[in-house]
C-alpha cells in the first residue's frame, strides 16, 4: 500500500471512531424523541406523529417558562457578579490567587443532592426570605460561577490591555474605560459563559428536586422526572424530555451559528 | 454570593451532621455517632459508588483520549459539529437516563435483538454494565476537554524530534506523548470520578432496585428526606463534600488551566 492510501485509510478509521462516540452520545435524545414521535395506531402499524407533544401533563409548559425564567435570572446574575471577579483576577497579581479559584469553585464539583440539601437546611434557617423563585436563582448562579467565570477569564486573557492604557492615557476613567472599551471588545467572548449558564440552568435536575422541597415552585425537569417515576415511558413523558433538551439544543445552536465555537474553547472546550 | 450560599450552607450540613436524627431542628443533641455508624452500616453504598463512578470515569478514559487526540490532531473537517455534539450529554443525567431505559426496556427498540444474542432485556436494564455505560456518556465531556488541554500543551517538536530520531508512530505516541499528557488523564479520571459521585437519576433508573437505591447520592436523600434521619444524611454528605474538595484541589494544583 502506497503512502497516499495509507493516510486515507487512516484518516478514515479516525473519523469513524468519532462519528461512532457520536452516536454513542447521541443515542439517548434520538432514542427519547423516536418513542415520543413514533406510534403505533389501533391497527399496530408504525405511524409517525406529534400528538404525544399535545398530550403533555398540563402544568408543564407552565413550569417550563419558570425555568426559562430562573435560568434567564440565573445567566444575569452570573454574569454580575464573574465580570468583575475575572478581571481582578486576570489583571492583579495577588497572593492565593489559586486557592481563591478553588475556593469560589468549589461548588461546581459537589454533587447536586448534597448541596441541595445544605441549601435548604440555609433556606429554612438562614434565607427564609429566598424561599422559591430567587432561591433557585441564588443556588443556581453559585452553582454555575465556574462556567462563567472560566469563560470571562479566557476573554479577559485574549484581549490585549493596550487598548486600555490607550483610554486612560486620552483621559478615559477607570469606569468608563471599563464600560466603553474593555466590555465592547471582550463582549463576543463572554457570550460564551452566557450560553452555557442558561442551557445548564434549564436542564439543572438534582438540587433543584431538594430547594423545590420546602417551597411549591416546580422547574420543567421536576416535572419530567416525576412523570417518569409515576407513568413511565409512555409517550408524552418522552415528549416532555425531548421538549427540554430540544429547546436547549435549539439555543447551543443559534448560538453556535452565530458564534462559531472559537469562544467556548479553552472553557469546557478543546 | 459564594459564602452566602456555599460556605454558610456547608458548615450548616457539617453541624447537622454531627446531630442524633432530626433533633437539629428541634434542640440538637450533638453526637458524634453518626461517623461511626456510617462505616458499619453504609459499607456497602459507599462500595458501590466509588465501584461505579472508578469504572465509569476509566471507561471515559479509554473512549475519551483517543477522541481528544484525534480532535486535536487529525481532524480537519466538521471539527466543530463534533465539538457541539460534546455539550448535549451536559443537558443533564436524567435525560440520558430516560433514554436508555426506553431503549432495553422489554418491548423497546432493541430488546429482540438483545434477547437474540440470548440476554433478557430486564437483566440488561437494571445492570451494572448499564449503569456504567449511562454515567460514561455522562461524563465523557470533562474527559475530553481535560485531556484536550493537555495534549495542547504539548509541543509538537517533541513529537517530530522522535520521528526524526527514528521512533515508529506507535512509539512515539507511548513514549512521548502518552507520558506527556499524563496529568491531563488524571485531571479528567478525577473530575469524571467527582460528577459521577453525584450522579441521581442514572443509578436510581437504570441501576435497578438493588444496586440503583444503594449508592451514596440516593442514599443521602433517602436517609434525610425519607426516613428524616437528617443527622445520618448530612454525615454522608459531608463525606462526598470531603472527596470532592480533595478532588478539586488536586485537579486545579494539576492542570494547566486558564490560571497560568
Amino acid at each position: 500500500m502506497n503512502v497516499q492510501n495509507k493516510e486515507k485509510v487512516y484518516s478514515a478509521i479516525v473519523y469513524l471512531y468519532l462519528v461512532f462516540v457520536c452516536i454513542l452520545i447521541l443515542m439517548p435524545l434520538g432514542i427519547t424523541l423516536y418513542r415520543a414521535i413514533f406510534n403505533y395506531d389501533e391497527n399496530g402499524n408504525l405511524v409517525i406523529s406529534i400528538n404525544a407533544y399535545f398530550t403533555i401533563s398540563e402544568g408543564f409548559w407552565e413550569k417550563l417558562q419558570t425555568s426559562l425564567a430562573i435560568a434567564l435570572v440565573t445567566v444575569a446574575v452570573t454574569m454580575a457578579v464573574s465580570l468583575p471577579v475575572a478581571y481582578g483576577i486576570v489583571r492583579y497579581e495577588f497572593r492565593g490567587k489559586k486557592l481563591l479559584f478553588t475556593l469560589l469553585n468549589g461548588v461546581w464539583y459537589v454533587p447536586g443532592v448534597t448541596y441541595g440539601l445544605s441549601l435548604v437546611l440555609a433556606y429554612y434557617f438562614v434565607y427564609r426570605f429566598l424561599l422559591g423563585f430567587w432561591g433557585f436563582v441564588a443556588a443556581y448562579s453559585t452553582g454555575f460561577m465556574l462556567l462563567s467565570l472560566l469563560t470571562t477569564i479566557v476573554a479577559f486573557k485574549n484581549f490585549d490591555p493596550v487598548y486600555e492604557e490607550a483610554a486612560r492615557c486620552l483621559g478615559a476613567g477607570r469606569l468608563q474605560t471599563f464600560l466603553r472599551v474593555t466590555l465592547p471588545l471582550i463582549g463576543p467572548g463572554i457570550t460564551a459563559g452566557v450560553i452555557l449558564v442558561l442551557v445548564l440552568s434549564l436542564n439543572e435536575f438534582i438540587t433543584a428536586l431538594l430547594i423545590s422541597l420546602p417551597t411549591r415552585v416546580k422547574t420543567a425537569p421536576l416535572q419530567v422526572f416525576s412523570d417518569i417515576r409515576h407513568a413511565g415511558v409512555r409517550p408524552f413523558v418522552a415528549a416532555e424530555a425531548t421538549v427540554l433538551q430540544l429547546v436547549s439544543l435549539a439555543i447551543v445552536i443559534i448560538y453556535l451559528k452565530f458564534f462559531g465555537t472559537k469562544y467556548l474553547r479553552g472553557s469546557i472546550m478543546i | 454570593m459564594q459564602l452566602a450560599f456555599f460556605f454558610v450552607p456547608l458548615i450548616m450540613l457539617f453541624i447537622m451532621s454531627f446531630t442524633l436524627r432530626d433533633s437539629f431542628f428541634f434542640s440538637p443533641i450533638f453526637t458524634v455517632e453518626n461517623y461511626l455508624k456510617l462505616f458499619r452500616i453504609y459499607r456497602i453504598d459507599l462500595q458501590n459508588t466509588f465501584f461505579l463512578a472508578g469504572v465509569a470515569a476509566t471507561i471515559d478514559i479509554l473512549l475519551g483520549y483517543p477522541f481528544a487526540y484525534f480532535m486535536l490532531r487529525k481532524v480537519r473537517k466538521f471539527a466543530d459539529v463534533f465539538r457541539a455534539i460534546l455539550i448535549i450529554p451536559l443537558f443533564g443525567e436524567l435525560y440520558i437516563a430516560y433514554g436508555l431505559l426506553y431503549l432495553i426496556l422489554p418491548g423497546g427498540p432493541i430488546a429482540h435483538i438483545l434477547e437474540s444474542l440470548g440476554i433478557s432485556a430486564i437483566a440488561a436494564l437494571y445492570s451494572v454494565p448499564t449503569t456504567l455505560f449511562a454515567l460514561a456518556i455522562y461524563t465523557l465531556p470533562f474527559v475530553v476537554y481535560n485531556i484536550g488541554v493537555s495534549l495542547q500543551g504539548i509541543e509538537r517538536s517533541y513529537e517530530e524530534a522522535a520521528r526524526c530520531l527514528g521512533a515508529s508512530p506507535i512509539q512515539t505516541f507511548l513514549r512521548i506523548t502518552l507520558p506527556l499528557s499524563l496529568p491531563g488523564i488524571i485531571t479528567g479520571w478525577l473530575t469524571s470520578f467527582g460528577w459521577n459521585l453525584g450522579a441521581y437519576a442514572i443509578p436510581i433508573l437504570l441501576g435497578g432496585p438493588i444496586l440503583g437505591t444503594r449508592v451514596l447520592s440516593n442514599q443521602i436523600w433517602t436517609t434525610s428526606l425519607v426516613t428524616s434521619d437528617f443527622g445520618m444524611g448530612s454525615a454522608l454528605g459531608v463525606i462526598v463534600v470531603l472527596i470532592t474538595m480533595v478532588i478539586f484541589y488536586v485537579v486545579t494544583r494539576i492542570s494547566k488551566g486558564v490560571l497560568v
